[in-house]
């Protein structure tokens, strides 16, 4: 529901970072983002096409997103695990209820690429 | 030339640097803030409404009313003479650090012990936000079906409190007690649970005396931390 204020958000780090960079079109962003955030990927996407229409991307520049499973880890015993649906956040092995999340949480941005104007000379 | 960054950054990054400044503030004037989400209709402003009777013998306390586009809930909340700020979000369907802090602006912070944050009515989008409360509290109304639990289950995981509304509709809805006390179990194992009627003002107290509770005792670490 909120993706495009993600992107907003994305977009006014990238503008920021490609500055500094030196950068004056991006051709590829990799998000990575957890099962357990509140961003559907498809919503991610839609939202990107949006804001492609701005002058910081590239016609061609794509989106690609890593989703990452929810992982739990049992802090009695130590066992890793993933969280079905979400929901169940009991270990496996010794029913222990004190768990961490490892993996899930996610929505960041990994890296992008871009092209600083130069030639390519070397 | 085709150059990779490698950048790493959170896209809520902002969100959380001004959550930072908000608890930041917050604990500077002893101020112990509540998040309180659920979907619209569950029940929130009559919950604050009732509860600000209970709440203001005790603690100075204020409430910042996120609300997409009218005041009606702050003037509700005013009607009671506790201060309320009301925020607009035009359409967002939750609230940010952003906003918040805006709202922060509005307040005397120096009389104030206790605030308040009703956020949008919505169990998805406000899961995610950071807006460097010391609480947070969801509340699920009995006529939504015990099913929002597992539908929504990060706002039921990172919420420290659950209030049950409307629990005298219990026995006109197929609502289970069992079922959610069962998934709270695998879910949120520590949740705190309060069953209360706010329209009819049963259970309110009990949940008013544990915040206030719980203000008391922030306030008494704050201050045993300043003296060492």
């Amino acid at each position: 529901m909120h993706e495009m204020g993600l992107m907003a958000s994305m977009v006014e780090l990238l503008t920021e970072s490609a500055r500094h960079n030196q950068i004056q079109k991006i051709n590829k962003v990799k998000l990575v983002v957890g099962k357990m955030s509140m961003a559907l990927p498809d919503a991610l996407q839609l939202a990107f096409d949006v804001y492609k229409a701005e002058g910081l991307f590239s016609s061609e520049a794509v989106l690609e997103i890593e989703e990452r499973e929810t992982m739990g880890r049992c802090r009695s015993c130590g066992r890793r695990f993933p969280v079905l649906d979400n929901c169940l956040f009991v270990c496996p092995d010794c029913q222990g209820i004190d768990v961490e999340v490892i993996s899930g949480r996610e929505l960041y941005i990994d890296h992008y690429e871009g092209e600083d104007g130069n030639a390519d000379d070397d | 030339m085709t150059i990779k960054v490698e950048l790493q950054t959170p896209i809520l990054a902002r969100n959380e640097e001004t959550a930072e400044e908000i608890r930041y503030l917050c604990q500077e004037n002893n101020i112990y803030l509540v998040n309180i989400m659920s979907s619209p209709g569950a029940g929130k402003t009559t919950l604050l409404e009732k509860a600000l009777g209970y709440l203001s013998k005790e603690l100075r306390t204020a409430v910042i009313e996120g609300d997409i586009a009218t005041t009606r809930d702050a003037d509700r909340i005013s009607a009671h003479g506790v201060e309320a700020v009301q925020l607009n979000t035009h359409g967002a369907c939750h609230l940010d650090a952003r906003m918040v802090y805006q709202a922060l602006q509005k307040l005397e912070w120096s009389q104030l012990d206790l605030i308040l944050i009703e956020n949008i009515g919505n169990l998805v989008c406000p899961a995610e936000f950071n807006l460097g409360e010391d609480l947070r509290v969801v509340l699920l109304s009995t006529t939504e079906g015990n099913d929002k639990i597992v539908k929504y289950p990060v706002m039921f995981r990172d919420a420290q409190m659950l209030v049950l509304n409307k629990v005298d509709l219990l026995p006109y809805t197929d609502f289970s007690k069992a079922e959610m006390e069962q998934d709270l179990a695998g879910l949120n194992p520590g949740m705190e649970i309060f069953y209360v009627s706010a329209r009819l003002e049963q259970g309110v107290e009990e949940w008013a005396d544990r915040l206030i509770k719980l203000v008391k005792r922030s306030a008494a670490e704050h201050e045993n931390l300043g003296q060492s």
